[in-house]
């Protein structure tokens, strides 16, 4: 166990090392006052609290349904928009490093979560990848906290965020479920030798195929398409017909900001549930759901000021490179690998990573990407 | 009025295999099914993953003769009791019309 936490404190020592002059250390205090003392987190809070103390909010499911459909809508319409005025004035020249970059980390950071998972926790193969399909995704919700964040802060993040953020969505769960299939697999193989019971039949092409026309990403994709495809060709001369579309679905818009309120106040009152489950994760992955996403995050922010985002910019890559998914990951590594367990993926994911990101993380990730030298 | 005995197959558990096994239900003989969402708690209720979308637990009913009761029970019991949380049961019933869930029925 302590040569686990060893090494993980050397995977994570970049960031502390970010971290270490007691300048930055009271900038970054500044910060999380900033971030905690606005709306949006203390909705998360009060729904936390509520469930502790066993109140009586409900949210009814029909409306935080809804609400998430408008959510994944306008990030991604506002995406497609701002990315067809993107590629109208610089043209692909912008967009394509992030875009490559994203792909990369999606590839790469579910390999790191396995590793640190299988070989420092020592869980099973079945859990490792299970856990690193909800730590390779990301979540669209604290990709919306984050800009919300950035634009507080008046360093608002590059228009093409959205893109990046769908096309994080597919790869790390998809990464994560070849290595759990195959490896498990293999395992299930040796152990059918031995006892004669014959093999499970791999769901994991279904699976995939669910998270690819899954709700998020269908949504996601398709309202940039539709963005894209109206902002370009739709010249101004016909009056922007689009224009109330616009202003319903606009990110930085009050309807957006008042939903994403509500629909945290239902993700508190959800993990708020999940917490009685922290004692039964164990102390290694309370530290996973913790030290992984910094980690994540300053992975995220090193290639996004490397790809030439700006701080906002780096600071929403870096956050959503850093969350963890609950809502395309879990039902694909269900179906994919119904051998590990769901508690700690997704106790880890919702009762301890999104909480950590919302009120602590995106101001670490903030400070980080200045650290870096990001404008 | 004329009744039918037969058995009602339950299946309580995870939506995220219900529709799976509604299909392999019809697929060993039954003529349909009902597949309802419900509200529990189990000893595995952790299990239940969907945050938003799907209800977290469903019902699934089968209505059928005996030994295709016992081809469901045998495929949900081998199949999905050791990583899902799910239970089924078989009881008797007397059906109404009864007639059409029997194998020689024109």
């Amino acid at each position: 166990m302590i040569s686990a936490t060893l090494e993980a404190s050397c995977l994570i020592s970049p960031v502390l090392f970010a971290l270490s002059s007691s300048e930055e250390l009271s900038r970054i205090i500044a910060s999380l006052e900033r971030n905690l003392l606005t709306p949006i987190p203390l909705c998360f809070m009060l729904g936390v609290i509520c469930k502790l103390i066993h109140g009586g909010i409900k949210i009814p499911k029909e409306l935080y349904l809804s609400i998430a459909i408008f959510l994944l809508m306008s990030i991604g319409f506002i995406g497609g928009h701002e990315l067809a005025n993107e590629y109208r004035e610089h043209g692909i020249g912008t967009v394509w490093k992030p875009a490559i970059v994203t792909l990369f980390l999606g590839c790469v950071t579910p390999i790191i979560c396995y590793g640190v998972l299988k070989y420092l926790g020592r869980m099973s193969i079945a859990d490792s990848a299970g856990i690193a399909a909800h730590y390779g995704s990301t979540s669209a919700v604290t990709y919306a906290v984050a800009n919300s964040f950035v634009e507080h802060s008046h360093h608002p993040a590059n228009s093409f965020l959205p893109t990046l953020v769908t096309i994080l969505e597919c790869p790390g769960i998809a990464v994560a479920l070849v290595i759990g299939a195959w490896l498990s697999g293999k395992e299930q193989a040796k152990k059918a030798l031995a006892t004669g019971v014959p093999v499970r039949e791999s769901r994991l092409r279904e699976a995939l195929y669910e998270v690819i026309t899954g709700q998020s990403i269908m949504l996601m994709a398709g309202l940039l398409v539709i963005g894209f495809i109206a902002t370009s060709f739709l010249s101004e001369s016909e009056g922007k017909p689009f224009d109330p579309i616009y202003e319903f679905f606009n990110t930085k818009g009050m309807i957006f900001k008042g939903a994403l309120c509500i629909f945290l106040l239902e993700m508190g009152l959800v993990a708020g549930e999940r917490l009685s489950d922290l004692w039964k994760v164990g102390p290694f992955l309370l530290g996973f759901g913790i030290l992984m996403p910094l980690a994540n995050g300053f992975l995220g922010a090193y290639f996004g000021h490397m790809a030439g985002l700006n701080l906002g910019g780096c600071t929403v890559f870096a956050a959503i490179v850093a969350s963890a998914s609950y809502i395309a990951a879990p039902p694909a590594v269900r179906l994919t690998l119904p051998e590990a367990n769901p508690t700690y993926s997704i106790t880890a994911a919702l009762a301890i990573t999104f909480p950590f990101n919302i009120a602590l993380g995106i101001p670490i990730y903030y400070e980080m990407a200045k650290w870096l030298g990001a404008t | 009025m004329q009744l039918y005995p037969l058995k009602l197959v339950t299946v309580v558990g995870e939506s995220i295999v219900m529709h799976d096994i509604a299909m392999q239900g019809l697929k060993l003989g039954s003529s349909g099914y009902t597949l309802a969402e419900v509200i529990g708690e189990g000893a595995r209720s952790a299990r239940n993953v969907s945050l938003t979308g799907e209800a977290k637990t469903m019902k699934l009913e089968f209505i059928v003769s005996m030994d295709v009761a016992e081809k469901i029970l045998l495929h949900v019991s081998r199949d999905y009791f050791e990583h899902y949380a799910i239970i089924a049961w078989m009881s008797d019933v007397q059906v109404v019309r009864g007639q059409q869930y029997y194998p020689d029925h024109k």
